[in-house]
């Protein structure tokens, strides 16, 4: 229980620490953002109409106090409203989370579920070659970064052989690519730590005690070893999914699917900055929650953790 | 076996796109319904001015522009100025009607430029009002309904009313269709061939044919624009026949321009109101001195930039307005490409200490390829004895504020059909783009001409006076146009009637379908 409170209140400290970043980022943007919304329809603004601006929208007030009444903003919901056409960022950002989950749900489905199947296939098999390949050509494909993936799955899918919608939301389908795109890479990472500790873990005495007593091996490998082998997997799940939240700003731009990466991207092209703002915030949110989350399963795990 | 299950759902999970492999093709253009993409959303929604741009053909303006930048017909049929241009009469279209079935009358247009009158000023991703609305209307004194015309009376002649409000700041929707605000109650009501069905902001616009329309009924019942702000995403999803074409400003990168042709697409160039401009910064040395302004004109080779670096999608740059401007352009300016006259002014001017700083904002390399461009005239200014420094930048104005550059590349458009905008906003000795940016640029002989040329109601003479601004620009060259930009977007072949105007507008009532 104890540990459990000091977990939260680090999580509470790093959570202000984030706020931090997300406000300075707007402060010490160069640029002035009443002129930047101003200029938007292409006119070019009067130092008058500006100043104004600045007013109605606080700029003209110390850092402190514009940090202050920010945080307590965003603690109220309200992530401010947006440059381009002074919609609420709230809003805009929920709208889009949904496509996102999806997106990062079915990449995370590729990711773990690649990982944990090629890795028990090779534990199954630890001189057949399927498996090896297989490992060796994810590797070789987390090399590459997702958006020459991307560029290559879109045209040999879904220009060339026309299989498959080039992104989009529009059907059930579409998600297949940037789904595909965005899990590699994380498979790449779980397969590599999880292949080499479940080796490790099948060569222990207990694995083989229990082969000797009778027990299928697959039962062996699946249920004892892989127990063995999962803390560092959990771990890394972790950060992979946090990952996936970073590289769908390029995967969601690349397959114009309409989630809050493509909604960043095109805030940064247009300088919308209390969009960007709101995009950090909730990401640098996801990665602090999910980090915790991978934390709260590994003590589940793995009981030594909880007596450190 | 529990393993071995597991283990083959596993696979058929991690292989779903095999599974997907098998499924159905994704549809087809079909003779019903029009699919396109555009770089950005096209419909601003309920806050904006205006809900929808131009293009996407809801509402009409009373005046529009042709291929040439002349104000011609729209609602008005036809318009007279009077009182040396104080007052203008607007001649309505009959028997026009709004997709809600009332008719257009001249007090409905009337309510439209009071509403504009009212929102200003007003941010629009399309075109923003500005405080007075004096951008479309000068000093306005009354608006009027009068016999089923429209009179607009003025404080100040403005020679070219039509001009000024084509496009936007003429847009005519039911009157209806307004809080008494001015925001819109529900969709946009307009008198265009097409009504707005559906709208995902950020995605996708649905048109269906508007059955009020006065015009012939389009020949695609269905339009639907998607929203692909990605330029290789844009070229995917035609490629993979998922989109008919792409339409809009800068659809196309000049770099894609070639790729895409053939294949059973066509593309279609057209000159647009887009110019790319070297601006100076003669409020400091070393182009205070006019000498080495020149010297650069000399050095700029403006084919290579329109040819090579801009994929052809340019032509070279000339006189300040560009060939769309039509006759208002002037022909005789005629910028040399002559880099030994360059070197001979370089070292009669004296040679600058420093290298000269050519800044590029990085929110336009993702358009064009400002940096290439940038590059080249590096390389062509050290020949010619003139060191220079590329410097790209986020926040230019800031740069530019502080005087921090001496070259600034950058692309610059008008809005309307009205030369006015780009002389009196950008050069007039107390333009704010002139006076904060430290351009540098006073010129009485300037400010008299564009303000007598404002005013002037007499075409020919009128011509005569932009004419001579442009040959006192092409002498003082505070900012010179290195090349005219086309705007080319791309169609699928089964498309036919695509045409394109100046300010990027597709008439997609005139596209139909072939065979």
């Amino acid at each position: 229980m104890r540990w459990l409170l000091r977990r939260a209140a680090e999580t509470v400290l790093v959570l202000l620490a984030l706020s931090v970043l997300v406000f300075s980022l707007a402060a010490l943007t160069p640029g002035d953002p009443a002129e930047e919304i101003l200029r938007r329809g292409g006119l070019q603004p009067t130092p008058a109409a500006v100043a104004a601006l600045r007013a109605e929208l606080g700029l003209d007030r110390p850092l402190p106090a514009q940090y202050a009444g920010w945080l307590l903003d965003v603690v109220r919901g309200d992530l401010g409203r947006s440059y381009a056409d002074r919609s609420p960022v709230g809003a805009e950002i929920m709208a889009r989370v949904p496509a996102t989950l999806r997106l990062a749900g079915a990449a995370a489905l590729v990711a773990v579920g690649l990982a944990l199947t090629v890795s028990l296939w090779a534990a199954l098999r630890p001189r057949g070659a399927v498996g090896r390949v297989v490992a060796v050509v994810t590797v070789a494909v987390a090399g590459v970064p997702p958006y020459i993936v991307g560029i290559l799955l879109i045209s040999v899918v879904a220009v060339g052989l026309r299989a498959l919608p080039t992104g989009g939301d529009g059907a059930p389908e579409a998600v297949v690519l940037p789904a595909l795109t965005l899990g590699l890479a994380g498979a790449a990472t779980l397969l590599r730590l999880l292949r080499a500790d479940l080796a490790q873990a099948v060569g222990q005495p207990f694995v083989k005690l229990a082969a000797a007593k009778g027990l299928p091996a697959r039962r062996a490998v699946v249920v004892h070893a892989l127990r063995l082998a999962a803390p560092n997997a959990i771990a890394a799940t972790g950060v992979v999914l946090a990952d996936l939240a970073a590289g769908a700003v390029v995967v969601e731009t690349l397959f114009a699917w309409p989630g809050i990466g493509q909604l960043a991207v095109s805030a940064i092209r247009q300088r919308d900055l209390p969009v960007v703002q709101a995009y950090v915030l909730l990401t640098g949110l996801a990665t602090v929650l999910l980090l915790a989350l991978a934390d709260l399963c590994l003590t589940a795990a793995d009981p030594r953790v909880r007596r450190r | 076996m529990r393993g071995r299950a597991m283990i083959t759902a596993a696979v058929a999970l991690a292989g779903l796109a095999m599974a997907a492999c098998g499924g159905p093709a994704p549809a087809g253009p079909d003779d019903g319904v029009l699919t396109l993409a555009a770089p950005r959303d096209l419909v601003a929604g309920p806050q904006d001015p205006y809900y929808t741009h131009q293009t996407l053909r809801v509402w009409e303006p009373l005046v529009t522009v042709d291929q040439r930048l002349r104000p011609v017909p729209a609602l008005a049929t036809s318009w007279t100025g009077a009182d040396g241009g104080r007052r203008w009469t607007f001649t309505l279209r009959e028997g026009v009607r709004f997709s809600d079935g009332t008719p257009l009358t001249a007090e409905a247009v009337v309510a439209n430029v009071r509403r504009l009158l009212r929102l200003a000023p007003r941010q629009s991703p399309f075109f923003s009002l500005d405080a007075g609305m004096e951008l479309a209307y000068g000093r306005l004194s009354d608006v009027r309904a009068e016999g089923g015309k429209v009179t607009f009376e003025l404080e100040r002649p403005v020679a070219d009313l039509p001009g000024r409000l084509a496009g936007f700041f003429s847009m005519v929707q039911s009157p209806r269709a307004f809080t008494p605000a001015g925001d819109f109650a529900g969709g946009p009501v307009g008198t265009g061939p097409y009504v707005l069905t559906g709208w995902v902001k950020g995605q996708r616009a649905e048109l269906a044919a508007n059955p009020h329309f006065h015009g012939a009924a389009p020949a695609y019942k269905k339009v639907v624009v998607k929203v692909i702000p990605d330029a290789n995403a844009r070229v995917a999803a035609l490629r993979a026949g998922e989109v008919d074409g792409l339409i809009d400003k800068g659809a196309l990168l000049p770099g894609q321009v070639a790729a895409v042709g053939g294949g059973g697409h066509t593309v279609v160039r057209t000159p647009s109101v887009l110019t790319h401009y070297l601006t100076f910064n003669a409020s400091r040395k070393p182009f205070a001195d006019p000498r080495l302004r020149e010297a650069v004109d000399l050095a700029v080779d403006r084919r290579t930039i329109a040819g090579t670096l801009l994929a052809g999608t340019a032509r070279p740059g000339a006189g300040f307005l560009s060939p769309v401007f039509g006759d208002l352009a002037e022909p005789s300016v005629a910028p040399a490409h002559d880099p030994a006259r360059a070197r001979a002014l370089v070292e009669a001017a004296g040679r600058p200490a420093e290298p000269v700083t050519i800044l590029v904002s990085s929110g336009e390399t993702g358009q064009f390829p400002y940096t290439d461009i940038a590059e080249v005239l590096r390389a062509a200014f050290a020949r010619v004895g003139l060191p220079a420094k590329v410097r790209v930048a986020e926040a230019t104005k800031a740069v530019m504020e502080a005087g921090d550059y001496d070259l600034f590349l950058s692309a610059y458009s008008v809005p309307n059909g009205d030369p006015d905008y780009l002389l009196r906003r950008f050069l007039r000795s107390d333009a704010a783009w002139n006076t904060e940016r430290r351009l540098g640029y006073r010129s009485e002989e300037f400010d008299t001409l564009v303000d007598r040329a404002a005013a002037e109601a007499d075409p020919v003479r009128r011509r005569e006076l932009y004419h001579r601004v442009q040959r006192l620009l092409a002498a003082d060259r505070p900012m010179i146009p290195l090349a005219y930009q086309d705007n080319p977007i791309v169609t699928s072949d089964r498309i036919g009637g695509v045409e394109q105007n100046v300010a990027y507008i597709v008439d997609l009532a005139k596209l139909t379908p072939l065979r």
